[in-house]
């Protein structure tokens, strides 16, 4: 991105306008200057090669101008027509989306003329979308409705009724999308998606105009992608909804904060959608080098597991054989008495704990207990155990390694659980986090199990377990992944837990004898 | 016009001080009404529960919601009175309607599953029903609201929905 | 003390008693229902009819209510307080003459019970008792505003006992006498045929501080500081309930009819006929046998209707102020009772010694 504000603190505002005005006064500038071009007044520097709205968007300064077929993940259409802006020596409205910058362009996005255009195609799209905004859950964070707001006409000149789609008005396109053709304003960013992003090439538009209509390639096979929930995403009104976020929650009530999707090793940026921390969904994050503006519909869906009703979010303690909720303080109790007498411990951690919880059990343990401690790494996922055997599964995001830190865990120089070797300890302390494969225990030793886990996994245990406490998981807590490209990222908590759990310094606290 | 306070300070006449010229005043004041209240039977009470008081039609008092002629809840849970609420004395879950019992199709796809009015958190002042674009949720005339248990004053969907006459 | 003296005796305790007592429901329901009407409101008319019943119900409520102590009180003087209250206008009452005399069987009964020669004294030192129940309820009850309505009601009785007392002597020097009996006789003389003797008319302005005071002996608005119940709770009768809250609240209405009889009978006759009853006696004598004994019944009969009605027109009196006139404050009222009515009454005290002293020997 380039300064603008640097060069209008070096030349006074005027002065540039004059020198940029014409190519000739830039090239005797210097030997080889960026391009610059006028935007509202303001000189701004730009990347050959960008288009008008992309060197808005750089500059900060995308709000100015309105869009709905353009999307900065997708493929250029210019059809929307809502981008248009006013170029000084150019005859007509120029659709800031697919017209290249050039040097000396003097662009106004305010102009009498622009907003009638604007309110010209907002008023066209508003014909035949129906107004139930009530109803769709887009409202609140819907491009067209923030964008009537701001440029459209307050009234209506339309009196005829509405275009209707009666049969694809509520149309399940796969069990996670559903399609409302009436709210459709014929965007294609979907069909773009679909064809040059997923190149599923699943969804498309028949017919012409008034009858256009949005269908899938092939009725019986519904939608293929792995990035469905993506389309709802980007749709700008309410046309494609994801079902799980169907009819949930509407989006003016969610707080949105920055996290780490820990479904796979590629470690896409999300954002939690919460209320009273209560996760409704996760949405990407734009993250360059990771993710780009997608994340993976297994991903999108992670967030049940945090919010799964069958997690134990309650400290345990086997009495009479079966686990029974108890106190942290007899929990505590108990692990530290276990850990006290156990001769041999193995501590196997999950792939899926931060670089900060690994080395605080690295630590911890053998500073409080002594050197009876092995650590061990798992995984489990993918039939793979070292970040070298991970693979990418499609062109997108998608990888083997289904935990988030494999190459935290061998930066923190733990090595894979081997089989068999689980075998010669007397005490193992299950440390996962929700992503890694429940490890096979041989007989005969004590369990403790510390992290997320839900009572069936706990149940396929058995009796070993001794004491189970919970921990917190990704979007609950703050820590450090390694991704399978090597890029580590920070994340602080989102939402904050809602049952007992605790992060691991806190519940490892033992009051020694 | 703003109301203008003028302070007047001066000593009290001889009359004033005296004070018992003022007390016969209010004797004969407080006579008249007794008078009138004894001999003439004039008074200002409503005798509540035989005589009830005629409120204006823009009285805001119970709840309902408003119903087509299926008996089908004009409400399509668009949260929008629950944003609105000062309150916060409205509670909806939303839900897709069955497609079996919805011949309006598109239009009322989505419906409250539960809708829970807390009237005692409620302080009727009518926001609901401005923000409400169905016009499902409506403050009806009825102003007898007591009830003798905590959950009869939580109005859910299916007393809300009862017929109201008036302002339906 | 013969059968016939005892039956009388008994018999003028049971209507005098019978009658002070029986007289609060209603004065209860008058006071509820009159300051509704003077408020432009209707008043309890649901029980019985007009409502009458209401005060029934109520004390029926505090029959039934659990007679609490509470546990930091001093029980004695807790208990003792509703006791006395009670029973020091009831003995007040007891030397108001309520007619002259009636002849039964051949004997003459006088109306009153008790003919003491010092009836007056015996009257002010019951009337001075009162003071005793505000004290020993707001002590003994151990609470902040129990104490604060004590000390407030005994201040205010005391200061205004004073005006009292000095308003009561000079009728004392007009009458010459301590007995009630003669009192009421010495009023029973007219000016040019139709002006009463009374001796609110002779002295009005001892008339007018005597009336003043017993409002304040009788803790009504605008003087009820003791309760003040806008800002002491109860004041002394915070921490009563039930009947002995029941008590007081009997005690104060039965101190009305006190009060009342004791100024009509000091102040406005007493039992003397009012103007026009005498002509009533006659018209009324006129269907008896005309025997002296039974006209001598029909004047008692119409002497004691007189002082019913002197007694229910000041009754009407308190309830009247208290509707009208707000409560002072506790300094207004210090001013009022010793910068006022004491100086007043002692000035018109000697302005009526003198002028006795002057004219009428």
């Amino acid at each position: 991105m380039c300064n603008t504000t640097d060069i209008n603190r070096e030349m006074g505002k005027h002065e540039i306008a004059l020198n940029y005005c014409s190519n000739k006064h830039a090239v005797q500038k210097g030997a080889n200057p960026a391009p610059k071009l006028i935007l509202d007044g303001e000189v701004v520097e730009f990347v050959a090669g960008d288009t008008i709205l992309q060197v808005a968007e750089r500059a900060g300064r995308g709000h100015l101008i309105p869009r709905y077929c353009y999307h900065p993940g997708l493929p250029i259409a210019g059809t929307c027509r809502m981008c248009t802006v006013e170029v000084e020596k150019m005859v007509k409205l120029m659709t800031a989306c697919s017209t290249p910058a050039a040097d000396g362009m003097v662009v106004h996005t305010k102009t009498e003329r622009v907003l009638k255009s604007r309110a010209g195609v907002m008023e066209f799209l508003l014909i035949n979308h129906p107004l139930d905004c009530p109803v769709c859950d887009k409202a609140g964070e819907c491009d067209l409705q923030d964008n009537n707001y701001r440029y459209g006409p307050v009234t209506s000149s339309f009196l005829e009724d509405k275009r209707t789609y009666p049969k694809a008005a509520t149309k399940k396109l796969s069990e996670k999308i559903t399609l409302n053709m009436n709210r459709c304003v014929h965007c294609e960013r979907c069909v773009r998606f679909s064809e040059e992003v997923v190149k599923s090439c699943d969804l498309m538009m028949v017919n012409r105009s008034w009858h256009k209509e949005l269908t899938l390639a092939d009725d019986k096979l519904g939608l293929t992608s792995e990035y469905q929930g993506c389309l709802s995403d980007f749709c700008p009104v309410g046309a494609l909804t994801f079902n799980d976020f169907r009819f949930v929650k509407r989006s003016w009530f969610l707080q949105r904060h920055p996290s780490v999707c820990d479904g796979c090793s590629k470690g896409c940026n999300i954002e939690v959608h919460s209320e009273d921390n209560i996760i409704y969904r996760f949405t990407p994050a734009y993250n360059e080098k990771i993710n780009g503006h997608w994340i993976c519909d297994t991903g999108r869906l992670s967030y049940h597991q945090v919010m799964d009703p069958t997690r134990i979010v309650r400290p345990m303690l086997a009495h009479n054989g079966a686990l029974q909720a108890t106190s942290w303080e007899l929990a505590q109790a108990a692990t530290g008495h276990l850990l006290e007498t156990a001769k041999k411990v193995k501590v196997v951690i999950g792939t899926d704990a931060t670089i900060e919880e690994i080395r605080y059990l690295q630590a911890a343990l053998p500073d409080m207990f002594g050197s009876k401690f092995t650590f061990r790494s798992f995984n489990g996922t993918g039939t793979l155990s070292t970040s070298s055997q991970d693979k990418k599964l499609d062109h997108l995001l998608i990888m083997q390694d289904k935990t988030a830190n494999l190459r935290g865990a061998e930066e923190c120089k733990l090595a894979p659980l081997e089989n068999g070797q689980i075998n010669d300890s007397d005490l193992v302390l299950l440390v996962r986090f929700g992503r890694s494969a429940v490890p096979a225990v041989g007989n005969g030793q004590k369990l403790i199990l510390l992290g997320v886990w839900n009572s069936a996994e706990q149940a396929s245990l058995g009796a070993a377990v001794e004491v189970m406490l919970p921990g917190l998981a990704t979007v609950e807590k703050s820590g450090t992944y390694i991704n399978c490209d090597g890029i580590r990222q920070q994340f602080i908590p989102a939402v904050v837990h809602l049952g007992e759990g605790m992060a691991v310094n806190r519940l490892l606290r033992f009051t020694k004898k | 016009m703003a109301t203008k306070t003028v302070n007047v300070s001066r000593p009290y006449t001889w009359q004033e001080k005296f004070y018992l010229f003022a007390i016969v005043q209010g004797l004969l004041i407080t006579l008249k009404h007794f008078i009138n209240g004894f001999f003439l039977r004039k008074h200002n009470t409503i005798m509540y529960p035989e005589v009830k008081r005629e409120y204006s039609n823009r009285f805001r008092g119970s709840h309902f919601i408003s119903v087509d002629k299926n008996k089908t809840e004009n409400c399509t849970a668009c949260y929008l009175c629950q944003t609105v609420c000062p309150a916060e004395c409205i509670t909806i879950v939303a839900g897709e309607r069955e497609s079996s019992k919805n011949p309006d199709g598109v239009k009322k796809e989505k419906r409250p599953v539960r809708f829970d009015i807390d009237s005692l958190r409620c302080c009727f002042c009518g926001f609901c029903e401005e923000a409400c674009p169905k016009d499902a949720i409506k403050l009806s005339g009825k102003y007898e609201m007591a009830a003798t248990s905590r959950s009869d004053t939580k109005y859910d969907l299916i007393y809300l929905k009862r017929e109201v006459k008036g302002r339906g | 003390m013969t059968l016939f003296d005892f039956i009388q005796m008994f018999a003028k305790m049971a209507v005098v008693v019978g009658l002070a007592l029986s007289s609060v429901p209603f004065l209860v329901w008058f006071e509820r229902r009159g300051s509704a009407w003077m408020q432009g409101r209707v008043g309890p008319n649901r029980v019985g009819p007009f409502g009458l019943l209401q005060s029934v119900a109520d004390v029926l409520k505090l029959f039934l209510k659990e007679s609490f102590i509470p546990g930091h009180v001093n029980k004695f003087f807790y208990l003792l307080a509703p006791a006395i209250a009670l029973a020091a206008p009831l003995g007040a009452l007891m030397v108001i003459p309520f007619g002259s005399h009636a002849m039964v069987m051949g004997q003459k009964v006088v109306l009153q019970i008790a003919q003491i020669d010092s009836g007056l004294i015996f009257l002010l030192a019951f009337a001075g008792l009162e003071v005793y129940p505000v004290i020993l309820g707001g002590w003994a009850s151990h609470n902040k505003y129990t104490v604060l309505g004590a000390l407030r009601g005994s201040s205010q009785m005391v200061s205004y006992e004073i005006a009292m007392g000095m308003s009561i002597l000079s009728m004392l020097v007009i009458y010459g006498t301590f007995n009630l009996q003669e009192m009421v006789a010495w009023q029973g003389d007219s000016w040019l045929g139709f002006i009463p003797t009374w001796g609110a008319f002779i002295n009005p302005i001892g008339a007018l501080i005597f009336f003043i005071s017993i409002f304040a002996e009788t803790n009504r608005l605008p003087f009820d500081l003791p309760e003040g119940d806008a800002e002491i709770v109860g004041g002394y009768h915070t921490e009563y309930g039930a009947m002995k809250f029941g008590m007081f609240f009997l005690a104060e209405y039965v101190a009305m009819v006190m009060a009342s009889a004791l100024i009509s009978t000091l102040y406005f006759g007493g039992f003397n006929l009012l103007p026009g009853f005498g002509l009533l006696v006659s018209w009324v004598g006129g269907y008896t046998d005309g025997s002296p004994d039974a006209l001598q019944n029909v004047k008692a009969a119409f002497e004691f209707v007189s002082i019913l009605l002197k007694v229910g027109f000041f009754l009407f009196v308190f309830v009247w102020v208290r509707w009208t006139l707000p409560r002072f404050r506790f300094d207004q009222l210090m001013d009022l009772g010793w910068k006022v009515l004491f100086p007043l009454s002692f000035v018109n005290l000697l302005v009526v010694i003198f002028m006795s002293y002057f004219f009428v020997s």
